[in-house]
């Protein structure tokens, strides 16, 4: 398959101050979340592949074409900025429309474009009111609506679910599924791991301005073998099963708890204590209810990666 | 650049500046020679023999004030906002992640502004000119003066917008400097000794004044002190070169410079 957007080098300084430093990868159609706590450097990666800001050093291309004042690329491209501001004294139809009018579509279709994207990001009830009436969840759907409005090939959108109740953020989430599902490219940002969880498998973890690791969670997982890898076990007899495994080397430590009946120890090994846990549980007829590895959690493998 | 896009930029922003408080407030200052006119009128009715000749104050005081003030003030205000509010409001990204040219998003929201503040600028002249010659308003020679100063104002409102669209590109503290340029250079400036005067556009717009051609007294000859004009036909070029050279500098640093919003 073709990367959408690839960059080489990328590099963006703010005076002496680093945005992004040397970020070199591809990103292909689907879902990828780009993960990393404030000042990660996220929202400068984004505007650089939006073609919003110039690369320091480095490049990056769109469908093989340079993004930076290309202005030809933009109409493949749907933009969701982070920062919650609009014009405020339009209502959202007439924010979409105008919007819309400046792709030079005819009238016919930028009314029926804005309505479909109304429409799908539910706003179409509220589309005649003015913006600086609207709730935070329905200007981040409308910031989403702007982006996809004129149905680009690649959605970008940086810190979508910010600020959003439960259900706002739902909303929001089946969005961009269903974007994803239409088999275009979405590029989402967050610094809250279980978003990033409900969207997608496919992270970018990004830390100071790196790129810590990319890929899938397991994969990412396997990047990191060096770190203890925790395996959870919740048992009738936790003690017998310590005491069990008190004696394998792959074992590096053993925890009680946090809940009752749990178990939490760490292996370097991971393969060989997935093979060794059945044969000793067996052996000793201990009744085990669940086997888990907090380590699949997102949060857990970023902790790992920056060293927390 | 496409036609299209420019024409696309200029609706968008004339929509948004219809409904702006920033219109009604400038259209509130833009009317205050007329509510000027209207007193004096009103206090002619009402105290007979009073001093005020209508035509005269039109002439001299109200567009002294509209060439010397508001269109300064007004292009002012509206040329440096043209990037600065999209950087101010953070909505800039909105129109940059559209395939549409920056030069086009620069001449389409110049042109959208420059369309309001002619309005208004005409608005002001045209109707303190009726309210000031209620009993000249059949005399053409009355009406082909005040239309040639309200070319003049047209003129310099322009080639002032396009000097602060070009400085709001540019400098991040555009009003400071614009209001220093305006009230200081502008002002100062222009009564400088010899060829420095040249360096302001209000020389050309004073050398197009009707009494810097006929050098009689009456009609804004105040306004020429120290002046030493220049011709009508190189004061319209100069006039309306520089206005070019403004907006091509202004599209070239827009369409180079990052824009960076402030956290």
């Amino acid at each position: 398959m073709t990367a959408v957007i690839r960059t080489q080098s990328l590099s963006k300084w703010y005076g002496n101050v680093l945005g992004l430093s040397d970020v070199t990868l591809e990103i292909d159609a689907g879902i990828t979340g780009l993960l990393g706590p404030n000042g990660a450097g996220k929202s400068t990666f984004l505007k650089l592949i939006a073609g919003q800001i110039k690369p320091s050093i480095g490049k990056v291309t769109i469908f093989d074409e340079p993004i930076w004042n290309n202005v030809g690329t933009f109409a493949r491209l749907g933009f969701c900025p982070e920062q919650d501001s609009f014009y405020e004294d339009m209502t959202g139809w007439e924010f979409l429309t105008r919007l819309l009018s400046l792709y030079l579509f005819s009238p016919a279709e930028i009314r029926a474009k804005a309505e479909r994207a109304l429409d799908f990001v539910e706003l179409t009830k509220d589309k005649d009111r003015l913006i600086r009436g609207y709730s935070r969840g329905m200007r981040q759907r409308l910031k989403v609506a702007q982006a996809l409005a004129h149905d680009p090939q690649i959605i970008i959108l940086d810190e979508p679910l910010n600020g959003l109740d439960p259900l706002g953020k739902r909303k929001v989430i089946r969005i961009i599924k269903d974007f994803k599902d239409a088999g275009k490219t979405v590029i989402v940002s967050s610094h809250v791991l279980p978003e990033i969880e409900a969207l997608t498998r496919s992270i970018i973890l990004l830390h100071q301005g790196k790129i810590l690791a990319q890929g899938d969670i397991h994969f990412i997982r396997d990047l990191i073998d060096k770190h203890p890898h925790k395996i959870s076990v919740m048992c009738s007899d936790t003690r017998g099963l310590a005491a069990r495994l008190v004696g394998e080397p792959s074992v590096l430590n053993i925890q009680f708890g946090p809940a009752p009946d749990t178990i939490v120890f760490e292996t370097r090994d991971r393969d060989a204590v997935y093979g060794l846990l059945p044969r000793l549980v067996a052996d000793n007829v201990i009744d085990v209810e669940e086997i888990t590895s907090p380590d699949d959690n997102l949060q857990a493998v970023f902790d790992y990666l920056t060293g927390k | 650049m496409p036609r299209n896009a420019l024409r696309s930029v200029f609706s968008f922003f004339f929509f948004i500046g219809r409904k702006a408080r920033k219109t009604r407030v400038f259209f509130l200052i833009s009317g205050l020679p007329v509510l000027v006119a209207l007193v004096v009128q009103a206090s002619r009715l009402f105290a007979a023999g009073a001093p005020v000749d209508g035509p005269s104050l039109f002439n001299n005081v109200i567009m002294a004030f509209e060439l010397q003030f508001l269109i300064l003030v007004l292009a002012l205000f509206y040329g440096t906002s043209i990037v600065s509010e999209e950087l101010e409001g953070k909505t800039l990204t909105y129109l940059t992640t559209r395939p549409v040219d920056k030069t086009a998003i620069i001449l389409g929201k110049y042109a959208s502004y420059g369309l309001f503040l002619l309005i208004m600028l005409a608005a002001s002249v045209v109707l303190s000119f009726i309210v000031l010659n209620i009993e000249r308003l059949a005399d053409p020679d009355a009406w082909m003066a005040m239309l040639g100063g309200l070319g003049v104002l047209a003129l310099g409102l322009l080639a002032y917008l396009a000097f602060f669209t070009l400085v709001g590109a540019f400098l991040k503290k555009s009003v400071l400097f614009g209001l220093f340029f305006s009230f200081g250079w502008e002002n100062v400036v222009q009564y400088f000794p010899g060829s420095t005067q040249k360096f302001t556009l209000m020389h050309y717009l004073k050398s197009l004044l009707p009494a810097a051609s006929t050098g009689s007294p009456g009609k804004l000859s105040f306004l020429m002190v120290g002046q030493q004009p220049s011709s009508p036909g190189v004061s319209i070029a100069t006039l309306l070169a520089l206005t070019a050279v403004f907006l091509a500098a202004a599209c070239l640093i827009f369409s180079r410079k990052e824009y960076i919003f402030e956290e």
